[in-house]
């Protein structure tokens, strides 16, 4: 590998070192590739894309919240707020689907907001009061839905559905809503003032008290803005079914967590930032998708994805060590 | 205690709101008894204990790790994957009984020799590759759930293994064989924490890694032994897991670590200094254990069993988090 690494002049050493999980998703590509010829087809490589959607968006908030130095278990439940009061606004009250998107999003900043309050105001540590949350909202979602059964809406507005199946000159929808918050999420934490604070936050919180930053703002938006993004996943997810699924959202809480920190263990001070996530939830989606198309067994399959999710990041780490 | 002995006014409220999560749970408990004749009977409590024994016994492992790796749960100790190890080493378990005809022996030792390669795989990735063991960890808890599906195909393995049986029922001096034996888990692991010379530098590691390390400490060596210890821990656990389920489900796995991620932390909530624990983490594991026993024997509809488990942990840790604030 790294003979192969040393002749490519093109690429600095130095250059290398950061993107050796580059490396590895390419050397998984090809693999995958060769394994089934149609991994490579532009329907798969679409479907990739679009499996990455949600955890993508659920993961951007995320990577705010762990640029904060906190953790936000309660992301999925945000997620599955989304999407019921979205599904229940329309069926219920036969609201407009622009209502139900603000709506849901709105139940997803509910759920932050809740978290800022025990953070901030309480003073509880991140991890165990959206610990509490992510209790307190599952169990919510199944008084509501009387144990757990879904509510399913079929007659979705047609512009709510395209949320999901849409096409905008032949892109789907989701994925322009993915890209878009891709980008709003690099300019807010990378390229803008709001950003450096949050990441000041992260590395010193009593530096960025003492600097004068309002740490506990900071971080309560960022809790409330972590809601509302992964709303956003519950909205694709609810329009895609057509209904509302209880205690959906859980699922995407660990890839979350992995993406953000695959993409932190990328970055050359260890950072949580947006394309590592991005990354993280490429190589995520990619390995799921690739051992789907080998025809695996199903158990072999999950066991094959967290060895391979290990020896990569063990691969690209200990690379990056050796080489700074 | 001094700070009830003193009679400032911030202090007196200090000492009041650090005994309140123990009281809150105390008044539930007497709630419990006067609704539901029976719960504080002797075979009640028993049975909360015994069901309390598999997070108690993974909470050993885990407040080992988060001792020694800080209690900064992005950047310090943590290990998430220990249910998933016991998970693994009860699948191996129940498998080479099962389907292999071993013998007891056998089957304990391949689980436990996998308990350990995993508690080891662990401590290779955060001291060496450089792994933040909260990624480690979560990394190689898929592996190991997604191992254990292999080796049980996701099937259910019913067990009826004497060594199983024994351990769910036996029991030596009246008290039961589990029970005994995870009392002895913790005493011990008590002792070596918090009463050794070895677990007071295991501590001062979590305490101030760079303090230590300048202070001649091998700080990788002690984060090593305590991934090690807990995927021990995870092994032991798993006999108990297949006793408390006669046998190994699939499945078990992330409720095992949302209940041991919230013993051991809801421990922290008990100590004076608000730190992670080793008894901490058994009280903890008891009281949830108690709560959803006792919820179930007053007739609380198991749809708000959640919530009110959520909003308990939410309150106790609130009262210790703002009697920290006012103490301090």
């Amino acid at each position: 590998m790294s003979a192969f690494v040393a002749s490519l002049p093109a690429l600095s050493r130095r250059g290398l070192a950061r993107h050796g999980f580059l490396a590895i998703i390419a050397l998984c590509f090809i693999g995958f590739a060769v394994a089934n010829p149609s991994f490579v087809g532009a329907a798969n490589l679409v479907n990739i894309l679009s499996g990455a959607v949600i955890p993508l968006v659920v993961g951007l908030g995320m990577t705010l919240v762990v640029a904060l130095g906190a953790i936000d278990l309660s992301v999925g439940i945000a997620l599955d707020f989304g999407s019921a009061f979205a599904i229940v606004i329309l069926k219920d009250y036969g609201a407009p689907w622009y209502l139900a998107v603000l709506v849901g999003i709105a139940g997803g900043a509910l759920v932050g907001l809740a978290n800022a309050i025990l953070i901030v105001r309480l003073r509880i540590s991140p991890f165990l009061a959206t610990l509490g949350t992510f209790f307190i909202g599952g169990s919510l979602q199944r008084i509501f839905t009387h144990g757990g059964g879904p509510i399913s809406y079929r007659r979705l507005p047609p512009e709510y559905y395209d949320i999901a199946v849409g096409e905008v000159f032949g892109i789907p929808v989701r994925l322009l809503i993915a890209t878009a918050l891709l980008i709003a999420y690099f300019l807010l934490l990378e390229r803008s003032t709001f950003g450096k604070k949050i990441h000041a936050v992260g590395l010193q919180s009593r530096a960025a008290r003492g600097a004068g930053l309002p740490v506990g703002k900071l971080v309560a938006i960022g809790f409330v803005l972590a809601g509302a993004t992964a709303a956003v996943g519950g909205l694709v997810a609810s329009a895609n079914l057509r209904m509302f699924t209880p205690l959906a959202g859980n699922a995407y809480l660990m890839d979350a967590i992995t993406a953000v920190f695959i993409g932190a263990s990328m970055h050359r001070d260890g950072r949580p930032n947006v394309l590592g996530t991005l990354t993280g939830v490429l190589f995520l989606s990619m390995v799921a998708n690739g051992l789907n198309l080998m025809g695996l067994d199903f158990n072999l399959k999950d066991a094959l994805s967290g060895l391979i999710l290990v020896a990569a990041l063990a691969l690209s780490i200990t690379q990056h060590r050796r080489r700074t | 205690m001094s700070a009830i002995l003193a009679i400032g006014r911030p202090q007196l409220k200090s000492a009041f709101a650090s005994v309140v999560p123990l009281a809150i749970f105390l008044a539930l408990l007497g709630y419990f008894g006067l609704r539901a004749p029976g719960f504080l009977e002797p075979a009640t409590l028993i049975l909360i204990l015994k069901q309390a024994i598999p997070t108690a016994v993974l909470g050993l492992g885990l407040s080992i790790v988060v001792i020694a790796g800080g209690d900064d749960v992005v950047a310090g100790g943590i290990d998430l994957s220990v249910p998933s190890i016991a998970v693994l080493s009860a699948a191996i378990i129940a498998d080479q009984l099962a389907n292999h005809g071993s013998a007891a022996v056998t089957a304990v030792a391949l689980g436990f020799a996998a308990a350990i390669a995993a508690g080891a795989a662990n401590a290779l990735l955060v001291t060496r590759v450089g792994m933040t063991p909260l990624l480690a960890t979560l990394a190689t808890s898929t592996a190991y759930i997604g191992l254990s599906k292999v080796v049980t195909a996701n099937r259910r393995i019913d067990l009826s293994d004497p060594l199983i049986v024994t351990l769910r029922d036996g029991s030596i001096l009246g008290l039961p064989l589990g029970l005994a034996i995870a009392t002895g888990l913790a005493v011990t692991a008590h002792f070596a924490v918090h009463r050794s010379r070895w677990g007071l530098r295991l501590q001062a590691v979590g305490g101030n890694r760079d303090a230590a390390e300048i202070a001649g400490l091998k700080v990788r060596r002690f984060l090593a032994q305590s991934f090690l210890i807990a995927g021990a821990f995870g092994g032991a656990a798993s006999l108990f897991v297949l006793a408390r389920g006669s046998g190994s489900t699939p499945g078990v796995a992330e409720t095992l670590l949302m209940e041991t991620v919230l013993a051991t932390f809801l421990g922290a909530a008990f100590s004076p200094r608000r730190v992670v624990t080793v008894w901490g983490a058994v009280l903890g594991a008891i009281l949830v254990s108690a709560l959803s026993i006792g919820f179930g024997s007053v007739g609380v509809d198991v749809f708000w069993t959640g919530c009110i488990k959520g909003g308990l942990i939410l309150i106790v840790v609130a009262a210790s988090a703002l009697a920290r604030r006012s103490g301090t």
